[in-house]
């Protein structure tokens, strides 16, 4: 895996999002770059064409907004050890579970809902920020993009499960069985 | 994108007007492309002004790039006092309002919320279609969520390959 510290806007962007998960992320919700196959990148572009490519003369400036970026998702993580003590003072926690339904009817974090049409409209009906919400997928990998999507409709008390059930199955409950997709 | 625009940009992000859903919405409105992750929802409250029907007020929900969100913050205050027929003649480089002049690639993100204005705005029978529309592209984003649940997933637990 890419080192943060050996990333530069001259890398590929396989290595800028090996080093920056976040990095499409951030790029399409500022820059409208990586969304789709019309507005995508190939993952041998260094991010200087990336960005000559499309029309932002500034590679730093973009190259700023992904590692900031990188910095605010750190912050919408949260801790399982963290959620716990959480859960345990507070009943409103909404734990959002972003999973499979087969995963979910494997192994979840007892009080989860599992992502449905339905909850979905029922988070965003509810208005913006009555209730936390903390979302949960397998190992911290998806998480991220279903919290910006709820933070894109206007919710600020929105957290993702640092590395998801697995790591909650390692620090917090080992009762939850861990499991790989087959 | 020039620095004056994304510093105002990054000013209507700041504080953006008129998020969320709005209750007792007369009009609802979304547009979306699933495939790039955008979508932009817009409700919209009329009122009686001197015997006319104008907007009272415009919130919206967005899913997408900043521009779009901020086109839309600045779009919801410019309609404001005004009827479905004016709110519908503004153009999409109107509605940037302040932004001025957005580059080329960016003027779709204008369009978006125009798209959005016109699904809510138009006669009662248009909102219809509107709404039909938005149940059945919000989810689409839901799905991108959701792949793999379509796909058969096999679970398998850890502890149980070890002892196998």
């Amino acid at each position: 895996m890419a080192m943060i510290d050996t990333i530069y806007p001259q890398s590929t962007m396989r290595e800028v999002l090996e080093a920056y998960p976040g990095a499409q992320r951030a790029l399409f919700r500022r820059y409208h770059i990586g969304g789709c196959n019309q507005c995508g990148f190939q993952q041998t572009e260094t991010l200087e064409q990336v960005c000559q490519r499309n029309g932002l003369s500034n590679v730093n400036e973009v190259w700023e907004h992904i590692k900031s970026s990188h910095d605010q998702d750190a912050k919408i993580l949260i801790e399982p050890k963290e959620l716990a003590e959480w859960l345990a003072r507070d009943k409103t926690i909404r734990l959002l579970d972003v999973r499979s339904r087969e995963e979910y009817e494997a192994v979840h974090i007892e009080g989860s809902v599992l992502m449905s049409q339905p909850t979905m409209q029922e988070i965003l009906a509810e208005g913006t920020n009555t209730r936390p919400l903390v979302i949960i997928d397998h190992q911290g990998g998806q998480g991220l993009d279903a919290a910006a999507y709820f933070m894109g409709h206007g919710l600020s008390r929105v957290r993702c499960l640092r590395g998801g059930i697995d790591a909650w199955s390692q620090e917090v409950d080992s009762k939850l069985p861990r499991y790989r997709l087959g | 994108m020039n620095q004056k625009l994304q510093q105002k940009i990054a000013e209507a992000m700041a504080n953006p007007q008129n998020m969320g859903e709005l209750p007792g919405a007369d009009a609802v409105g979304t547009v979306g492309n699933s495939q790039c992750g955008e979508m932009l929802r817009m409700w919209i409250k009329y009122k009686e002004d001197r015997g006319r029907k104008v907007i009272d007020q415009a919130t919206f929900q967005s899913f997408g790039c900043e521009t779009a969100i901020a086109v839309a913050s600045l779009a919801t205050e410019l309609i404001k006092g005004k009827t479905a027929e004016e709110a519908l003649s503004l153009k999409s480089e109107e509605l940037a309002g302040e932004l001025g002049p957005l580059p080329p690639m960016k003027i779709h993100c204008a369009e978006l919320v125009q798209g959005a204005l016109r699904s809510a705005l138009e006669p009662e029978t248009g909102n219809k279609s509107a709404a039909t529309n938005a149940s059945s592209q919000a989810p689409s984003l839901l799905d991108s969520f959701n792949q793999p649940k379509s796909g058969g997933v096999k679970v398998v637990f850890l502890d149980q390959e070890k002892q196998g």
